[in-house]
């Protein structure tokens, strides 16, 4: 069994909607690692590593200035995608501590859209160049379009309804409403209005898609012995993976299995690594730019098999806090905010703690999964 | 025959990897000149055995729509008055684990199913930096 690296703190900025934050992208950064710091107590000069995922921004060496940080001996981003690296991430934190180069690492996202535009935001016109041409050429540009294609794939092989698409949403707005954090706290979502709503890219309507908002949100990882003295209760992570299987990540739908959201792998090494299997699970956090890819991985992770998936998600069954399995607590990139799943993992984490709006009772296993579009896939397992 | 998403729609790059899928006026995907493994999108180097040398295959140009989405929403200006269009993935019956992406060029895009049956057809462009005649995959729903 892998050692077991701690989360020791966790923190977000305020969540905007898009372009309305009045801090820069940069100072949200900030903001979130400073509140994750202080959440487990540490100083931010005792910081000595940062992973993130897809930041080409927020970089390590300006972080360790602006905060102060005394030494810095790690820093590291995985590669490839987009949301897939979301777990990735926490993985390399994990290594980082547990390997002994570095001490307390901040793992983070931050994005403000308003300020940088759109992540996977569909390019100008003029060439679709490389890969890009196999499926630019014919109009299928946005993540919401290419995630349609899987998902309509997995509908029609599964006998799969729109209904279960959504359920997925109605679980993230339905926990939103008990989190003031969360933009669409307040704005509760019926079966019929998610009906109602216009299409975007079939089979998804406006309520199976993500908003775009401003953000940060970090945590800080640790080893279980420096997180003794902390001031919360250490989190730690019971297992991390990040994979793909063989011709995963092919362009243009050429995966050897498809539809696929890239949890093939990375599920068999989070039940390898911790010994528990998915009916364990107390509560999951699965990330959804959309919800279709949620069914597939929630599959690919071995919850529940694509027959009876509809079923698993069904009847109110992802609802905290005694649903069977409930899903996306704290709102999700649907109801909390799209702070590219970030905000997925401080909410496990959260869960363990007790310290949920839509706390789920006696947290034991707490799972969270990174975005389907891209591979590598990765998910982390939290335990009590 | 005219391009289904507008004359002013983004044409496909054609470089050393990707110039014969749009120009060969056949459906022809790379092919390993050593291990005859066929890799679609084409790359550099043969997935099966490493070797960089390659040659083509040639389909009918048959298959099946494996998945479809009807775009409603224009992601870019050029396409504000194409919506809502189909975009299907399609299985190539010759050539076993390639699918392909285009757009079905006949039907409406309310009549286009998964699991229809679809034939090649080919839509013309001249690339206006190189000069080239563009033969542009596309499909036909066969009645």
């Amino acid at each position: 069994m892998k050692k077991r690296a701690v989360v020791a703190g966790v923190g977000e900025s305020t969540y905007y909607e898009r372009g309305r934050a009045s801090e820069s992208e940069f100072q949200l950064a900030c903001i979130a690692i400073r509140n994750a710091v202080a959440d487990a107590g540490l100083a931010l000069a005792d910081v000595d590593g940062f992973v993130s995922y897809m930041d080409q921004r927020n970089d390590p060496m300006r972080l360790a200035l602006a905060l102060g940080c005394k030494q810095l001996t790690y820093t590291a981003q995985p590669w490839g995608g987009g949301g897939n690296g979301m777990a990735s991430a926490v993985m390399l934190a994990d290594a980082a501590v547990s390997g002994g180069f570095a001490k307390h690492v901040v793992v983070f996202r931050a994005l403000a859209q308003g300020q940088f535009g759109r992540f996977g935001q569909a390019g100008g016109a003029g060439y679709a160049r490389g890969n890009f041409a196999f499926t630019a050429t014919y109009g299928l540009l946005s993540p919401a379009q290419i995630c349609a294609l899987q998902t309509s794939a997995f509908m029609a092989r599964h006998g799969i309804s729109q209904e279960a698409l959504c359920d997925i949403a109605l679980a993230s707005y339905h926990h939103a409403q008990s989190n003031p954090r969360a933009l669409r706290y307040g704005k509760p979502l019926t079966r019929e209005k998610y009906h109602a709503s216009r299409w975007i890219a079939e089979p998804f309507h406006l309520y199976d898609c993500c908003p775009e908002n401003d953000g940060a949100a970090a945590i800080v990882v640790t080893t279980p012995e420096r997180a003794r003295d902390l001031r919360k209760k250490p989190v730690p992570i019971l297992a991390a993976s990040q994979g793909l299987g063989f011709r995963d990540g092919a362009g243009a739908f050429n995966e050897h299995v498809f539809p696929t959201a890239h949890k093939h792998v990375v599920g068999r090494a989070i039940w390898e690594q911790s010994g528990v299997t998915p009916a364990d699970l107390d509560v999951v956090q699965f990330y959804e730019n959309f919800t279709g890819p949620v069914l597939i991985a929630m599959c690919e992770m071995g919850l529940a098999p694509p027959e009876g998936i509809e079923e698993f998600v069904s009847g109110g069954r992802l609802l905290a806090p005694h649903g069977a399995l409930p899903l996306n607590t704290s709102g999700g990139n649907l109801g909390e905010a799209y702070i590219h799943g970030f905000e997925c993992v401080v909410e496990a984490v959260r869960q363990v703690r007790g310290e949920s709006t839509a706390q789920v009772p006696d947290v034991e296993l707490s799972l969270a999964v990174a975005g389907p579009g891209f591979a590598p896939g990765s998910a982390v397992l939290f335990s009590n | 025959m005219a391009r289904y998403l507008g004359e002013s729609w983004m044409l496909p790059g054609t470089d050393a990897l990707t110039k014969r899928f749009f120009t060969a006026g056949a459906l022809v995907f790379q092919q390993c000149a050593k291990c005859a493994h066929v890799q679609h999108p084409p790359t550099d180097v043969c997935g099966a055995c490493q070797s960089f040398e390659f040659t083509e295959r040639a389909s009918a140009g048959r298959g099946r729509i494996e998945s479809l989405t009807v775009a409603h929403y224009a992601v870019h200006p050029a396409l504000h008055d194409r919506v809502p269009y189909v975009v299907v993935l399609v299985s190539v019956d010759d050539v076993p684990g390639v699918r392909v992406v285009g757009n079905v060029v006949n039907r409406a895009p309310d009549e286009v199913a998964v699991g229809q049956r679809v034939r090649v057809c080919f839509e013309e462009a001249k690339d206006p930096e190189s000069g080239e005649v563009l033969r542009i995959p596309q499909w036909e729903v066969v009645a």
